[in-house]
């Protein structure tokens, strides 16, 4: 890992905290969990998580997880994506200087 | 150089919660499924589905209640099951007098 990449973690690490401190984050997090349920994404990704389960006639987490967890990022409607990802960009413009 | 910009931070802040999310959802899933698993091994299987509705879960057509009795304990008589509410009324009446 270069010097770059370990600054570039501290700074999301960094960030993060600030963003949890100030009540901020949680704010997002619960935004997206409930534009997630409205959508049914939940339901649906527990749906998805059903069936892969049955299919590969396995409960093992990661491997389950491993074939859930790709779709069921891209199963995120882009409205829900685009406005949560928004209003982290605010937030964050609000705290960060950019060259 | 790994470019850091807002937008890349945005977006790996977003994966986080998403990630997070999705752990969390799989995770009571597999351990509910492992939980039913071990608890009625082999003897467990989906509920019963038809499309068309005609079959209930345990994939059965609809009984016919005329064609049940139900015993009554008061005059000790078999009662078809969908005259049964009749049959209290006057047989608990009857007992009174």
């Amino acid at each position: 890992m270069t010097s770059s990449d370990s600054r570039s973690l501290e700074l999301k690490a960094q960030i993060q905290q600030y963003l949890v401190q100030s009540g901020n984050y949680e704010i997002i997090s619960s935004k997206l969990t409930q534009m997630l349920l409205e959508d049914g994404w939940m339901d649906e990704v527990k749906r998805l998580t059903n069936e892969e389960i049955k299919s590969n006639d396995s409960t093992n987490f990661t491997q389950i997880l491993a074939k859930v967890e790709p779709q069921a990022l891209e199963m995120v409607s882009d409205s829900t994506r685009n406005n949560v990802i928004n209003q982290i960009r605010q937030f964050l413009g609000e705290i960060v200087d950019t060259e | 150089m790994s470019q850091i910009t807002v937008e890349s931070v945005s977006q790996s802040i977003y994966e986080n919660l998403l990630t997070t999310l999705i752990q969390d959802i799989v995770s009571r899933t597999t351990t509910e499924e492992q939980l039913l698993r071990a608890r009625y091994n082999q003897s467990l299987s989906p509920y019963y589905y038809e499309k068309s509705g005609a079959l209930d879960i345990h994939g059965n057509p609809k009984q016919q209640d005329s064609s049940v009795y139900v015993h009554c304990d008061r005059c000790n008589r078999d009662v078809s099951a969908n005259r049964f509410a009749a049959h209290v009324e006057r047989c608990l009446t009857r007992g009174r007098r």
